[in-house]
């Protein structure tokens, strides 16, 4: 029982009871014929870091500039802290953006850019300094204060932006693509510390990325966008593991799709006679009526690879290795089933890559079991 | 790439380079250094009835001497007598009523069309151009047309029934400050047209997202970032309003008394050049000086600002 209780204060979504923080009901925009975004309803609540992942035109960032107030809903309402904020024009809004380009003021140093919003605010001097203080410190970007913003690199810039957004301490920081403009190694060590940061202020973040990576490392929770609409809403974990339709399984991480129809439900599993030959025994919880066509998803890492011919079988699918990169840490070997299908596996290299056996050519079998993939019936 | 080719490579590269820098260099120095330094010639000579009508600055004397005059008459006649300075003056105190007038209607207009959507843009471009395509004189000219007391617009307000009688426009003051700012409007527009247009509009969201209101958001970064545009606008059309003839000639009355149509007449009229020249050249230094300090003062402040 402690243990449910602690995991609904650490999920607030998992608890009916729970008052949203950001709420947007069904709201939608249009650009013309276009629908930026059609219908999406989302809740998100305190002290989350949310992220909204889709490739680019998914409609993101629009939900984003609408959050921020830069455009108004077609139609829907958007809530913040209870407040109906639909309305309300982007200078009275408690929220704050960190622009993907960072958008600095270039005719002011690191400090007066930091200290703009307060002076909007009209916040007093002595309270406007001390906090401007304060904001350098975190980002520990002190000693730039009296820099302009093209004096800065990229990743000083990065922060100061972050500064000067986080200065009015919002009630919800938008970030466009945090990440976007810096290089693998700097995006890596800033991920953690947007996270710390994150969670030191208790601010509610809201981001918008097309780096799974990154979405899957820094949030509480992700929401997948396509074509304007939400696909799917879960945690990094639960998208990973259970997506519910092919595109998430597709956009996160690989994942081998094998179209098929089921044949016969046995208990909390069904069997499922695949297109391209070979039976697929799987868990599933939904009830799908017999000869519905289905697709089951299987990521790379969740196969077994032996070595040898084998017959086909049950969760057994016997082929040739086609391809094999080599990635240092992985593996991927792209086996040709008999049945002529692709099936992409990782392997983790255990041993050195001069000691594995397998190479191209070679005649092996794959096999998986009930657990691991999902079910997807769209 | 051969090894031997590199030396004569890097010769021929370092005479292109030179013919790159030398052409601009050959043209200032023909087109602007040589007519500047023939002017200051003429000013400190002495004028005579002679073709050319001034004296030589030097000449040969029997025994083999060179004698050199320099003969600072002109620029004492200009300090003595009043009319010089109160032309100055009144070019001055013109062109900066005009340039802040060209500044104050071109900023708006500037800033419409660089906010306007694209397939506007072109359009509205066109007809700030469009003037350009007639003679600068001509359209002076039409102006007659319009401000004399049978023109157009005493016509048409007499028609509106604003005014009982002709209202005396041309050769006025006003007509003089119309001309201008009429012709030297485009100089003020295009320049802060080009400012406006680089200027980055998520700046504008950023402010307003700090919780800035839009005019304010005017105020403290579309203004400031536009700085060099105004700099730029103001001096296309101070510089030469300063000495601008054609206008006040054709325009204005015996009360608008400009550097440049006193030139005119020394020159013309009186056919005194080295008079007329020494009021170009105090023109020139009027103009080039404040202009120097101020890039002076720009680069300075640019430099303590790390």
């Amino acid at each position: 029982m402690a243990v449910s209780n602690e995991r609904r204060l650490l999920e607030p979504w998992q608890d009916p009871k729970a008052p949203p923080y950001l709420r947007i009901d069904r709201v939608t925009k249009t650009f013309g014929d276009l629908y930026a975004v059609d219908d999406v309803s989302l809740n998100i609540f305190k002290g989350e870091f949310f992220s909204l992942l889709g490739s680019s035109g998914c409609g993101k960032s629009t939900l984003l500039r609408l959050l921020a107030g830069f455009e108004y809903p077609t139609s829907g309402r958007i809530y913040i802290d209870g407040v109906d904020v639909t309305d309300v024009p982007p200078y009275a809004r408690p929220v704050n953006m960190m622009f993907q380009s960072y958008a600095l003021f270039p005719h002011m140093t690191v400090e007066q850019n930091v200290e703009f919003g307060l002076k909007q605010d009209r916040v007093a001097k002595k309270e406007r300094q001390e906090r401007v203080g304060e904001m350098l410190d975190l980002l520990k970007i002190m000693e730039l204060r009296k820099r302009r913003p093209d004096q800065l690199s990229g990743g000083q810039r990065q922060r100061v932006a972050l500064a000067r957004s986080l200065a009015r301490h919002p009630k919800l920081l938008l970030l466009d693509e945090p990440l976007g403009a810096l290089d693998k190694r700097l995006r890596e060590s800033t991920q953690f510390e947007l996270v710390n940061l994150q969670e030191r202020l208790g601010i509610t973040f809201v981001t918008v990325t097309h780096d799974q990576e990154e979405a899957m490392t820094m949030s509480t929770r992700i929401a997948v966008m396509d074509a304007g609409q939400i696909m799917q809403v879960d945690t990094p974990t639960a998208i990973y593991e259970f997506p519910n339709c092919r595109l998430t399984a597709e956009f996160i991480g690989s994942v081998n799709l094998f179209e098929g129809k089921v044949m016969e439900r046995e208990g909390d599993q069904v069997l499922i006679e695949a297109r391209h030959g070979g039976i697929l025994r799987m868990r599933s919880l939904h009830p799908h009526p017999l000869g519905t066509p289905v697709t089951v998803a299987i990521r790379p890492e969740k196969m077994r690879l032996s070595d040898g011919p084998a017959e086909d079988g049950v969760n057994r699918l016997s082929g040739v290795v086609e391809d094999i990169a080599y990635l240092g840490d992985v593996s991927i070997y792209r086996i040709r089933a008999n049945g002529g299908q692709l099936v992409e596996m990782t392997l983790t290299n255990i041993q050195p890559r001069t000691e594995q056996a397998l190479t191209w050519e070679q005649d092996v079998s794959v096999e998986w079991s009930p657990t691991s993939g999902v079910v997807l019936t769209e | 790439m051969s090894i031997g080719a590199g030396p004569q490579s890097q010769g021929s590269r370092r005479l292109s380079r030179l013919v790159n820098i030398g052409i601009p260099y050959v043209w200032l120095g023909v087109f602007f250094l040589l007519p500047f330094v023939i002017v200051l010639q003429i000013s400190v000579a002495e004028p005579a009835l002679a073709q050319p009508p001034y004296t030589a600055l030097w000449e040969w004397i029997d025994d083999g001497l060179l004698q050199i005059q320099i003969n600072l008459r002109n620029f004492m006649l200009i300090g003595e007598d009043d009319i010089y300075l109160a032309a100055f003056l009144n070019s001055l105190w013109v062109a900066l009523v005009c340039t802040l007038l060209c500044l104050l209607l071109g900023y708006p207009m500037a800033y419409a069309i660089a906010t306007a959507p694209e397939r506007w843009r072109v359009l509205l471009l066109m007809l700030i151009v469009l003037p350009f395509w007639t003679s600068f004189l001509i359209r002076v000219y039409a102006w007659i047309g319009i401000l004399n007391s049978g023109g157009l617009l005493n016509t048409f307000l007499l028609w509106l029934g604003v005014i009982d009688q002709p209202m005396q426009i041309l050769h006025t003051q006003t007509a003089v400050y119309i001309g201008i700012l009429y012709s030297y409007l485009p100089f003020m527009i295009l320049p802060l047209y080009a400012n406006l247009t680089r200027l980055d509009p998520t700046l504008l969201e950023a402010a307003e997202d700090l919780g800035c209101r839009p005019m304010r958001a005017f105020v403290e970064i579309t203004l400031p970032l536009s700085k060099p545009g105004i700099i730029a606008g103001s001096m296309l059309v101070f510089i030469p309003v300063v000495g601008e003839f054609v206008i006040p000639d054709l325009l204005g009355g015996p009360d608008s008394l400009m550097v440049g149509k006193l030139l005119w007449t020394e020159f013309f009229s009186n056919q005194d050049w080295p008079l007329a020249s020494a009021l170009a050249i105090l023109l020139l230094g009027l103009l080039v000086v404040p202009f120097v300090l101020m890039q002076r003062m720009q680069q300075t402040m640019d430099e303590t600002q790390p």
